[in-house]
């Protein structure tokens, strides 16, 4: 639907390289990295803000790349909504619809569809400036949806909201995406929002394509240190060959795998909620070790146990009930594990 | 801490307002009126204030675009074009008025131009008009620059995504949003402008206005007959700069 062919967009201080991705139809795609990564930038110059400086933009078979803004068939949500301060919001919402030739009765037909779909009918006499942070972003998003645009895109469309508002966004994004059966790019740095609700997605770090496909690909088998850290994997440790096992270079702890790794691959990583503890209850568990519990902090809902393995530093994810049940503490030995096909390579 | 910031203001509110208070209430009522039926010198005030306004209106046809490609394109030399912008704020305003006349005749180029063009600069209103521009476009140009700076680009940018031409763009959001700044602009630089004697005693004595009829009456019949004059023109000045702090008011308002 939306290819990106080998685009470069260079600024004084920072630069786009070589960008190549392909969106497809009905796609939650999300474009993700670090603060600072470029991911905002690449989505203004999809929608024509920032031009690129060579590649080509491809939709449907065209070459839109030299096509102004405004004719793009796309709408963009910006991450602070940028609604406009001195129209209501009726006003901010059928705002397009005029340069879009759609007639005023249509207009008005999407509008009140929009408003009732996104719960707007108490609001649409109120200012900007009157509206909570949920409301400006339903506000932001009819506005764009009432031009039936081919693709939506969002530019960190959750970042702005409070925690409050979070869970509801998120929900009528995904809401959005499903009843509108429409295409969506996404810009986040929160791997756990786009994990919620994109289907493909794109790591970009330093204005470079690390890795993109489908989420659960990037989520699951991350194929470098960066995208591996970036989408939460820890325990990263390099390794040697050792026989039928992995191991853990500087130490004698050798890691069952369910598949020999490539040999180009030089990394393991488990996750840490993939950390098993007592695995004797486990008999499938091949990789069992003991060690010592060297500190215990609050994650969310869950503990972050850190362990000393041998001299070897890991970090597991577990229930706070785990705390009493197993009678955790620093300094208290402990056994854990993980199964062979936790160990991810790379 | 209030009353020690009042006390050391004390001095400088004095400053303005004890010279600005006897000239004001030196004149008689009865002087008042007489000065105020003087057909010439309303005509010398109207004049002040027709070019005052004039030059405003040139300032806010030519100078918006000015204000808005500076605030937000970087052009390159874009420092020293708001730099020259400023200058007439600096210049003495004869010298002013000496650089437009030495451009203006007839052993310059420019000067032979616009008189074979029919455009006279010197002892005529266009002159005035000329040197008013020239010494008020840098309050427009700064005060809506101001104004343009304060209008996010995302706004312009979303205005665009949502299918509105950079035209349209300007007519439906920029200019809503920065109406106030030039309206303000417009005050400021007339306000300057009718202020203006130095520069325009030089390009053109006549047709008179009312800062140089200020002077005339004072050169020609001393104080007492050109004090009215003054009075009258403070007011006005009063005025408008009382309309100016309630605009201000009304910006910031907008702005919360």
């Amino acid at each position: 639907m939306i290819a990106l062919k080998h685009i470069c967009l260079t600024l004084p201080e920072f630069s786009l390289t070589d960008i190549c991705l392909e969106v497809h139809p009905h796609d939650f795609f999300a474009l993700i990295g670090p603060t600072g990564s470029g991911k905002s930038l690449l989505l203004e110059g999809i929608m024509g803000i920032m031009p690129f400086t060579s590649g080509s933009l491809i939709f449907e078979d065209t070459d839109i790349t030299r096509v102004p803004v405004e004719k793009r068939p796309l709408a963009l949500v910006y991450q602070d909504f940028a609604l406009f301060p001195h129209l209501d919001v009726t006003q901010n919402i059928l705002y397009g619809a005029g340069y879009h030739h759609i007639s005023k009765l249509e207009a008005r037909q999407r509008f009140d569809y929009l408003i009732s779909a996104l719960g707007l009918e108490k609001i649409v006499l109120r200012f900007p400036y009157n509206l909570s942070g949920g409301e400006k972003q339903r506000v932001a998003l009819a506005r764009s949806l009432i031009l039936n645009p081919k693709v939506l895109l969002l530019d960190e469309p959750l970042s702005a909201l409070d925690p409050v508002f979070h869970d509801e966004a998120r929900s009528l994004l995904k809401k959005v995406h499903k009843d509108l059966n429409m295409t969506i790019i996404m810009v986040s740095h929160n791997f756990e929002e786009v994990l919620y609700l994109a289907n493909r997605g794109a790591i970009i770090k330093d204005g470079k394509i690390m890795q993109q496909g489908s989420i659960q690909t990037l989520f699951e088998k991350p194929d470098s240190r960066f995208t591996a850290q970036f989408v939460g994997m820890k325990n990263i440790v390099s390794f040697e060959p050792h026989g039928q096992t992995l191991r853990i270079a500087g130490t004698r702890l050798d890691i069952v795998t369910e598949t020999p790794p490539d040999p180009d691959h030089h990394h393991l990583g488990v996750r840490p909620e993939n950390i098993l503890l007592n695995p004797s209850a486990s008999p499938v568990c091949q990789n069992y070790f003991s060690g010592t519990i060297t500190g215990i902090s609050p994650y969310g809902v869950f503990t972050r146990v850190h362990l000393d393995l041998k001299g070897m530093a890991f970090e597991a994810i577990w229930p706070k009930t785990f705390i009493k049940e197993f009678d955790l503490d620093t300094g208290k030995p402990v056994s854990v594990g993980f199964h062979p096909e936790s160990v991810h390579t790379f | 801490m209030g009353w020690l910031f009042l006390f050391l203001g004390l001095p400088l509110i004095l400053l303005l307002t004890l010279p600005l208070i006897n000239m004001t209430t030196q004149p008689s009522a009865a002087m008042l009126k007489q000065t105020i039926m003087d057909k010439d010198v309303t005509a010398a005030i109207a004049r002040s204030l027709l070019l005052s306004l004039s030059a405003a209106g040139l300032a806010f046809i030519m100078g918006t675009p000015l204000a808005y490609l500076l605030a937000r394109k970087e052009l390159p030399g874009k420092k020293l074009l708001e730099g020259i912008i400023d200058l007439p704020i600096m210049i003495p305003h004869p010298v002013i008025g000496i650089a437009i006349l030495s451009l203006a005749g007839r052993n310059h180029p420019i000067g032979r131009f616009l008189s074979e063009a029919g455009i006279q600069i010197m002892g005529t209103k266009t002159g005035i008009i000329c040197v008013l521009l020239f010494v008020g476009l840098p309050f427009y140009i700064n005060t809506v620059k101001s104004g343009f700076d304060n209008v996010p680009i995302r706004l312009e940018n979303a205005s665009r995504t949502l299918g509105a031409g950079a035209f349209a763009t300007f007519a439906r959001i920029t200019f809503p949003l920065t109406w106030r700044h030039m309206i303000l602009g417009i005050i400021m630089c007339t306000a300057r402008a009718i202020s203006e004697f130095g520069a325009i005693v030089i390009v053109a004595y006549h047709p008179m206005t009312a800062p140089v009829m200020i002077y005339e009456r004072f050169t020609a019949f001393g104080l007492k007959y050109s004090q009215p004059i003054a009075v009258w023109l403070i007011l006005i000045s009063f005025v408008l700069f009382v309309f100016l702090r309630m605009m201000t008011r009304s910006i910031h308002t907008d702005t919360r």
